[in-house]
């Protein structure tokens, strides 16, 4: 097994070599000058060769990319020609509002594909009905279910706020950026309640498409989990049907949901910058598209490369989990004979 | 979870030890093409510590009869049922769930035909047993019990780390957990509790029993086909387990099983179903000597055995009895030779045998003891083939020489190790011949197959087919899916034609003419492969085989999953293609009686290479190899109480180096020149080539 999570990491490394290799590539094709950007367009001819010198711009692009990989492993982006600060600077400000968002989302959309996997499988009332709509749901966009939520929850109802991830009487005074948890840490429930009524209308506007996606698929291979000779070897044993679902059906049936999951991840962080932009929160999708709109390509190309490794290093943990679900999978290339 | 302490029938008390008592069960499916009546009225009582038989062809409602004691049939699908199920007084049909749950944890055992499947494979076979409601150290010794060597490491292992017979003992150990009593356990859990029982102040003062008990098993085990997925050599071994378990624990067995031999050897009692009715009912012994059905006579003549006795003709002619539209009268009339009009009224009632037998007989015309009955009886078959002169310059329709095949397999850490599948085979199939290849599951068997078709490279060796017939035309073992699902029968034929490049004027007439061969006619010819039966299906592709010409049929298991009648039936279509169409066969089987009825000359291989080869007759007479020994002792027959002698472990794994003869750790007479040298694969004291020191 640690042999099978050694591979795992190793093929982890040669997809981001790949990533890397693409962003660099596209960087060095835009029409977009980065040295004359960082100049200004009024600096003479001497200043910008010298700033091209400095940052290796005339040097042949096998050269040029080896630099960059070397700068992007020590975490140097260079400088957003937007904020003026190293990218990477940008990118830790703003990742907490992002990883807070994408993660509760992600828990949220496990729950739910979860619960709804199981009480669609088991064919209770109302669940097809319950199915439809919430396949009318997931298929909506992103943006159109988030005005949506925002109409009911906030305009009709004004149960929760629109906007942004505090109100004005609230200010995040650190540390970690983490607002549930500084909220802990200060040990002040108001601004913890505040938070989670600021999260909750984005995070589960993220999370019904996955949700919807992993229930589905969990549905279907429970139901076929549930028909298997292990299952009625647990009903004979006398268990009762929750113990058979949950401590025999649904593990086996797990293997599909989790694959499910790991694709999901990537239209989860497509949607974060949706979101973000819908919601104003201030994370990195909003930063992301601040950035389109002003040509700044360093940053976009910082947080290509990060939003990469987390898509990579998320469905490595995937790969990791179903390997724990299923010791079968642990062994590498059975005899065929 | 409320249990009213007067239904609790505790045994022993009233209704005479009766374990398990069903009255007039009907169950009744409905499918999309109509109801099919599963059961229809079947009544039985098993008594403790008795082991049951239920026999019958597949589709007659045995596994339905199994799920229904066990009070699962609703949970799997909806049927109708009517009639009544109670176990130890407790009604299994509509009793509480919870009530009919602990019964199944307390008072039941379950073992089912696949032990793989039967297994959950995602978690350790300790938990599984741990969830019987047993403690670790009852687990273990429950395990040790169904006779699993090393428990406590078996404990912390996945079931596909286990072995198909280790599998199936672990199953058996599982099901050997409960207490016998639900009342006692309950009262047991609640120890700790202050004791306010229902069943009353006595109750407070009766010793709590912990310590292990004849009592401290299930009253009845179910088993569907215990034996069924298992090697002849393990399949012993489970059996003579079952009856020990029945003689210590005094459990009671229902033993579902398709084969009359297996049931012969532990049943005390025999109940025969078909068309969802019991046709007879008794004591193995007259069931099985003196059977009065009709149908139960013919289920005995068509049973293959590997003593060399084998029906003449078509035991039981006709098909099984289609679910979905039973005849109003005995289900079994369309087949039976004694059948007069009377029969087709209604379905004949169950009553008391004539004279000194004992049980009862559903049937209008009882054969009368001792009745030789011309169509059914046995003869000796005498292999005159083998003594025939081959044509001359025949040549042979294969010819393997030397051929082995090793795989890389991952060892236990991380180094590769070698997996020799097929070690040094040497095999010749003369033209019109017809040869078979015996041994247990993993011994190489389906390696040479593939190797013999050309599906798959030998590393060494050469393997050569008859100049002029072509690639040998191959017959799995799960025929009927390698059928294509969306074109007719003659569709695919026609097909097969064409490939080979047969005129379009030609193709359809020819198709016919092969099939007509294998006994379909042109309705099955027009049929999807679905709306064939299994026998059906089958032919089916054996006609397909035909239709390429081919000088070699190479058939995997092919009656493994079939009943007895229709297992004759196909084995006597395959003889007789070869005598018509002067096809050779080569057939892999671990079904030895099978072997014996189709082949001149037997091949007996053990992890990978072949141990002894002679003529079928000389070979099952006098076989000179142990292992040979073994494993014609170990196949059961229908003595009824004869358990047959098993050889000892299973089949071992064929990873890593090898010294000395691998049979020697099972082998019953193995001495020290075994261990050391490796015998050759030579002719010996017998005038045929055996690989035993010793032979
Ligand atoms: N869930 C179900 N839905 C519809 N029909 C069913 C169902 N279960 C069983 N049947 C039908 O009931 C009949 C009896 O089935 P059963 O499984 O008891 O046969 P069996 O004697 O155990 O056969 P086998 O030897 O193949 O196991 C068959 O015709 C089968 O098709
Ligand atoms: S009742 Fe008639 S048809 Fe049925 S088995 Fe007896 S003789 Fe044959
Ligand atoms: S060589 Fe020895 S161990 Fe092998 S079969 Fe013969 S007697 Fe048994
Ligand atoms: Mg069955």
């Amino acid at each position: 097994m640690s042999r099978m999570i050694l591979v795992r990491i190793g093929s982890l490394m040669v997809v981001l070599l790949v990533l890397t290799l693409a962003v660099f590539m596209i960087k060095a094709v835009l029409p977009a000058d980065p040295v004359r950007a960082a100049v200004g367009a009024q600096a003479s001819e001497e200043i910008v060769q010298a700033k091209r010198h400095e940052l290796g711009y005339d040097k042949p692009l096998p050269n040029q990319y080896v630099r960059f990989l070397g700068n992007v492993m020590h975490g140097d982006f260079g400088d957003s020609l937007r904020t003026r600060r190293p990218v990477l600077d940008d990118i830790n400000r703003y990742a907490p509002a992002t990883i807070e968002l994408a993660l509760c989302a992600a828990l949220l959309a496990g729950f739910l594909g979860i619960l709804l996997g199981l009480w669609s499988a088991h064919g209770g009332r109302g669940s097809g009905s319950a199915r439809v709509t919430m396949l009318a749901f997931a298929s909506a966009p992103t943006f159109f279910l988030g005005i949506l939520l925002l109409l009911l929850f906030y305009g009709r109802l004004h149960w929760l706020p629109a906007s942004g991830r505090l109100s004005n009487k609230h200010v995040d005074s650190g540390p970690t950026g983490f607002l549930i948890i500084d909220s802990l840490i200060h040990r002040n429930p108001g601004e913890l309640v505040d938070a989670l009524q600021h999260l909750a209308i984005p995070a589960v506007c993220l999370a019904l498409g996955p949700a919807v996606a992993i229930g589905r698929v969990l549905r279907s291979s429970l139901l076929d989990v549930m028909r298997q000779d292990y299952v009625r070897t647990a009903r004979a044993k006398g268990l009762s049907e929750w113990m058979v679902v949950l401590r025999h059906a649904l593990r086996n049936a797990s293997g599909p949901a989790l694959s499910m999951a790991g694709l999901q991840v990537g239209l989860l962080l497509a949607g974060v910058v949706v979101v973000e932009l819908v919601f104003a929160w201030p994370g990195l999708g909003l930063y992301t598209q601040q950035s389109i709109q002003q040509a700044d390509f360093p940053a976009i190309i910082g947080i290509t490369l990060v939003l990469g490794i987390a898509y990579v290093a998320i469905n490595a943990i995937v790969d990791v989990m179903q390997l724990v679900a299923d010791p079968r999978l642990r062994v590498v290339g059975r005899a065929v004979a | 979870m409320e249990i009213e302490p007067a239904t609790i029938d505790s045994g022993g008390n009233g209704s005479g030890n009766v374990v398990a008592s069903v009255r007039d069960l009907e169950v009744e499916f409905k499918t999309g093409k109509g109801i099919v009546r599963a059961l229809r009225g079947v009544s039985l009582d098993i008594h403790a510590g008795e082991v049951v038989a239920l026999v019958g062809e597949s589709g007659s409602g045995k596994s339905v009869f199994g799920m229904s004691l066990l009070g699962l049939l609703q949970t799997s699908a909806r049927p109708t049922i009517r009639g009544q199920v109670h176990v130890a007084g407790i009604d299994m049909l509509h009793g509480a769930g919870g009530v009919r749950r602990r019964v199944r944890q307390e008072l039941l055992g379950a073992v089912f035909q696949d032990p793989l499947t039967s297994l959950n494979p995602t978690m350790r076979v300790g938990r599984q047993l741990l969830e019987r409601g047993i403690d670790r150290e009852r687990a273990l010794r429950q395990l040790g019990e169904a006779g699993v060597p090393d428990p406590e490491r078996r404990f912390r292992q996945y079931p596909h780390e286990l072995s198909g017979g280790l599998r199936q003992r672990v199953m058996i150990a599982m099901a050997l957990g409960g207490r016998g009593d639900i009342d006692q356990s309950r009262r047991r859990k609640k120890r700790h509790a202050p004791v306010v029982d229902l069943a009353g102040a006595e109750a407070a003062e009766l010793p709590v029993t912990v310590a292990h008990d004849a009592s401290d098993a299930p009253r009845l085990i179910v088993a569907d086909e215990p034996t069924t997925a298992l090697d002849v050599s393990v399949q012993a071994q489970v059996v003579l387990l079952f009856d020990r378990l029945r003689r210590e624990h005094g459990c009671a067995v229902l033993l579902v099983t398709h084969d009359l031999g297996v049931a012969a050897s532990i049943a005390d009692r025999v109940v025969v179903l078909y068309g969802g009715r019991v046709c007879e009912v008794g004591p193995a012994a007259s069931v099985l000597r003196d059977p009065a059905h009709p149908y139960t006579k013919a289920l005995l003549a068509a049973r293959l055995s590997v003593d060399g006795t084998t029906v003449r003709t078509d035991p039981m002619p006709g098909d099984p009895p289609n679910p979905l539209a039973l005849p109003p009268g005995c289900a079994f009339a369309p087949r039976c030779s004694s059948a007069t009009v009377e029969c087709e009224v209604e379905p004949p009632e169950l009553t008391p045998r004539a004279r000194e037998h004992a049980g009862e007989v559903a049937c209008l015309h009882p054969c009368s003891v001792g009745e030789a009955d011309a169509s059914t009886s046995r003869v000796a078959v005498t292999m005159t083939r083998v003594a025939s002169p081959r044509p001359a310059g025949a040549g042979d329709a294969l010819e393997l020489v030397d051929v082995s095949k090793t795989y890389e397999v991952n060892g236990g850490g991380l180094g590769k190790a070698k997996l020799v599948a097929v070690d040094s085979v040497t095999l010749t199939v003369p033209a019109r011949g017809s040869v078979a290849l015996v041994g247990e599951s993993g011994c190489g068997k389906t390696t040479t197959l593939r190797i013999a078709t050309g599906l798959l490279q030998p590393d060494r060796g050469s393997v050569r087919w008859a100049p002029d017939g072509g690639r040998p035309q191959l017959i799995f073992q799960d025929c009927g899916s390698s059928l294509t699902p969306w074109m007719s029968i003659g569709m695919q034929v026609e097909e097969r034609l064409r490939m080979l490049g047969v005129p379009k004027g030609q193709r359809q007439a020819k198709a016919l003419d092969y099939l007509g061969r294998v006994g379909l006619d042109r309705r099955a010819s027009e049929s999807k492969p679905r709306e064939l039966s299994g026998g059906q299906r089958q032919r089916a592709v054996i006609a397909r085989a035909l239709a390429s010409d081919p000088k070699l049929l190479v058939c995997d298991e092919p009656v493994s999953a079939l009943d007895a009648s229709l297992a004759v039936r196909v084995l006597t279509l395959l003889e007789s293609l070869r005598d018509d169409l002067g096809v050779a066969l080569l057939v892999v089987t671990h079904d030895l009686a099978a072997a014996r009825r189709i082949a001149d000359e037997v091949a007996v291989m053990y992890l990978g290479a072949i141990v002894e080869q002679a003529p079928a007759d000389v070979l099952f007479e006098h076989p000179s190899h142990p292992y040979t020994q073994g494993l014609i002792a170990a196949s059961p027959t229908t003595e009824p109480g004869r358990l047959s002698p098993t050889l000892a472990g299973e089949a071992p794994s064929a990873i890593g180096e090898r010294h000395g003869c691998a049979f020697a750790p099972r082998c019953p007479v193995a001495t020290e020149v075994c261990v050391e040298e490796t015998p050759e694969f030579k002719v010996r004291g017998a005038g045929l080539p055996v690989a035993c020191h010793h032979a």
